[in-house]
């Protein structure tokens, strides 16, 4: 894959998309209400509800199946609350309620990775970088080589182990992006600035596995070793299951790659074009792009990031008839499809370039 | 003296209950226990439980819903441990409501037209034409439903000693801060000569009638006077004059529209009375007219306290660099809402809309946003 060839569309027609885009936002903008908030709520007291439960199950509970009972319900209140809550609340898809319960600046969630720290690399660097090779370092997370555009190094033999081992520790990955460790190595970030973030990381991090791996489990007295594998267990699925769907939003085959001196002066009707062709979705039911907190459409939130994710569904339509009408792939399929092509991007790049594809 | 949105300093709550849940709030914010349990997510799994449970927020439930006259009803609100008015509550207080209407957020405040000390407290509220508030309070609220609620507030109060001669003195609405005063002299058992004078515009739209009365009929020192508008004409200086011949004697309590409140500080000056006059007035946070673009405008930084004149349409961000300082950003495109920043009053343009709001405070994008009116941001 090479960098986003330069697009068959005019400059009158970008900007009309954009206008288009913008009607569709506002569309949805000028009906937000009390069914919004009440969904939003609905997911906060079905996730309370179901930590709760969990743990009392692992706690409390009996036998075997009382214990996947309880990594479930626990992995299910990790996932909506770092998904569809704490994703959401934090591009400040709520913060028009006024309620402080769902400001984007205040929002803590229950994973490793600090609020701050994410707000800043997700919102700020992801967000208006999307796909500009060196400038959005969700490319690939820095660590895995997902474009021929991407120098190819040796450590990329180990890519598939070292791919496996992000999936698993997902939340780590995300955590620590923001230390941008990378920077810091050829000394672009002065190290009390880089002590910092590392601190904030650290402390983030430990009160997570204090809770989840001390103070839970001593609480469960005798029980402590179903309660420290359950919460290992449930943190697991809930790594596993948010890298799935993250990767599959920018890295299936057919995304495009920017170079970041294409992308200098861009109007909004382009930022918007880079946001359409950077982006796939995923198909599914009403429950599974609840559990993907709406990054199913991974198209929609980039386009719209503040939009109250739950209304992507309905938009969809509109935004693929835009894509439709103007010639632009619009990057859908099943999850097995998409992550699919995720894998074979991977494991192409593992490989170091032929030479006489350099370039093409 | 103007009302604005109160602050919400946490004060000692008089109640053990009270105590007890401050204290395990108190626990909950402990930074370590914070990154342990959320105190929001504890919040959310009481608020499940029930509506009024709250660890660090005063509560209330509507109780009772009374009609006053065609426009005007009065809740009975029942607070939650957190809610120390009960023993603080002075008459001529007011409260915070913090509603929610279609999903958003509103506050407004209210006085407290009960007598202070009961269980329940009560707020009046008359139906303004084209009012969000007062018309949802009208038209939506149900007994049962659960508002948050601010502490009472306000130094529209009678005093400890209180002085001889008294004029209560209220227009429209105006009634129900001067109404708890009644109630409170009442209770008291004052025993010094008060006048009670309500202006409004005809007998039907007389909130309390009943009340009054019945107050009137066990305070032989009282005496109730109305004035309709309708039937005698609109009331001034002159109509109070003839109507509390002796009022320059009078310490007097004033609640009611600006026109009728600044009429008669006029007159009290004029006329050079040494009797204290006392008001309050009740602004509705007014819709600043939005200034075109290139007119002047004031930026107040409320926490730094640095102003500045803008007139540019560049928005705020860059307003407010090229004044020296350094507002947290990202982006500058409007996606990250890292600049965001609550603005007290005023009212901006959001550039990527075109749309103007004034409502008071509300979120902002200073990346995005020009002023288009005098604005205050809290920065
Ligand atoms: S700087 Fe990103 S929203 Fe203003």
């Amino acid at each position: 894959m090479s960098f986003a060839k330069p697009t068959h569309l005019s400059r009158d027609q970008i900007d009309t998309l954009g206008h288009e885009l913008d009607a569709i936002r506002a569309s949805v903008m000028n009906t937000l209400g009390q069914a919004d908030v009440d969904h939003m709520r609905r997911m906060i007291a079905i996730c309370r509800a179901s930590e709760v439960g969990g743990r009392a199950l692992l706690h409390f509970g009996v036998g075997p199946l009382s214990w996947v009972a309880g990594v479930l319900a626990l992995a299910n209140a990790k996932t909506l609350d770092n998904m569809e809550i704490g994703h959401n609340v934090m591009h400040g898809q709520y913060d028009w309620t006024g309620d402080p319960a769902l400001n984007s600046q205040t929002f803590e969630w229950d994973i490793a990775c600090d609020g701050e720290q994410w707000r800043h690399s997700h919102n700020v660097t992801h967000h208006t970088y999307t796909n500009i090779l060196g400038k959005d370092r969700d490319l690939g997370y820095s660590l895995l080589r997902v474009t021929g555009a991407q120098r190819w190094k040796p450590r990329h033999w180990l890519q598939p182990i070292a791919n496996l081992l992000l999936a698993m520790g997902f939340q780590y990955g995300v955590g620590s992006h923001d230390l941008e460790l990378g920077k810091y190595k050829h000394g672009a970030i002065p190290k009390p600035v880089f002590k910092e973030r590392l601190n904030r990381f650290l402390s983030k991090t430990a009160k997570q596995w204090f809770k989840d791996y001390a103070l839970f489990p001593a609480l469960a007295l005798w029980s402590a070793p179903r309660v420290l594998a359950g919460n290992f267990c449930a943190n697991l699925i809930r790594n596993l299951w948010t890298y799935v769907v993250i990767f599959c939003g920018h890295f299936t085959e057919g995304v495009s790659i920017y170079r970041e001196e294409d992308t200098r002066n861009e109007t909004r009707g382009d930022w918007y074009l880079r946001q359409l062709q950077g982006s796939s979705n995923l198909t599914g039911g009403r429950v599974f792009h609840i559990m993907t907190g709406h990054l199913s459409h991974q198209i929609e939130h980039h386009l719209f990031p503040d939009m109250p994710a739950h209304r992507y569904v309905e938009i969809a339509p509109q935004v693929q008839a835009l894509c439709a009408k103007y010639g632009l792939f619009y990057n859908t399929g099943s999850l097995w499809k998409q992550y699919g092509t995720v894998l074979k991007r991977l494991f192409t790049h593992t490989l170091p370039p032929k030479p006489q594809t350099l370039g093409a | 003296m103007t009302l604005t949105a109160t602050s919400d300093t946490p004060v000692a709550p008089n109640t053990r209950l009270g105590a007890a849940t401050q204290a395990v709030a108190a626990f909950f914010q402990h930074p370590w226990v914070a990154g342990i349990v959320r105190l929001s997510a504890v919040e959310d799994s009481l608020r499940l439980l029930h509506p009024m449970l709250s660890l660090t927020q005063p509560r209330a439930r509507v109780v009772r819903i009374v009609h006053e006259t065609a426009d005007t009803k009065t809740f009975v609100l029942q607070p939650n441990a957190l809610w120390h008015g009960r023993r603080t509550a002075l008459a001529g207080q007011y409260v915070q409501l913090q509603l929610e209407i279609n999903g958003r957020q509103v506050q407004r405040l209210y006085s407290i037209s009960s007598t202070p000390g009961a269980r329940c407290f009560a707020i009046t509220v008359k139906r303004q034409p084209g009012g969000l508030v007062s018309h949802y309070l009208h038209a939506q609220v149900k007994v049962g439903d659960v508002w948050a609620v601010g502490q009472p507030e306000g130094s529209f109060v009678l005093p400890a000693t209180l002085p001889p001669k008294l004029l209560l003195l209220s227009a429209g609405s105006g009634i129900t801060p001067v109404m708890a005063m009644l109630k409170d002299l009442q209770a008291r058992r004052y025993p010094g000569d008060v006048v009670f004078l309500h202006v409004c515009r005809n007998p039907g739209e007389l909130i309390f009638a009943k009340r009054l009365q019945a107050i009137a009929a066990q305070y032989p020192e009282l005496s109730v006077v109305t004035h309709f508008d309708d039937i005698s004409g609109r009331f001034g200086p002159e109509a109070l004059q003839l109507a509390v011949p002796d009022v320059a004697e009078r310490s007097t309590y004033l609640c009611g529209p600006s026109g009728l409140m600044d009429a008669i500080h006029q007159h009290w000056q004029a006329q050079a009375y040494t009797a204290p006059l006392h008001s309050e007035r009740f602004v509705a946070f007014p819709l600043l007219p939005s200034s075109a673009p290139g007119t002047p405008v004031n930026v107040s930084l409320a926490s730094s306290g640095t102003q500045f004149v803008t007139q540019g349409n560049a928005p705020l961000l860059v307003q407010a660099e090229n004044a020296g300082l350094n507002p947290k950003h990202g982006c500058r495109i409007g996606i990250c809402r890292s600049c965001q920043c609550t603005k007290r009053s005023g009212t901006v343009e959001n550039l990527q809309t075109g749309e103007l709001s004034s409502a008071p405070n509300e979120a902002i994008r200073l990346c995005i946003s020009v002023a288009r009116s005098d604005v205050t941001l809290l920065l």
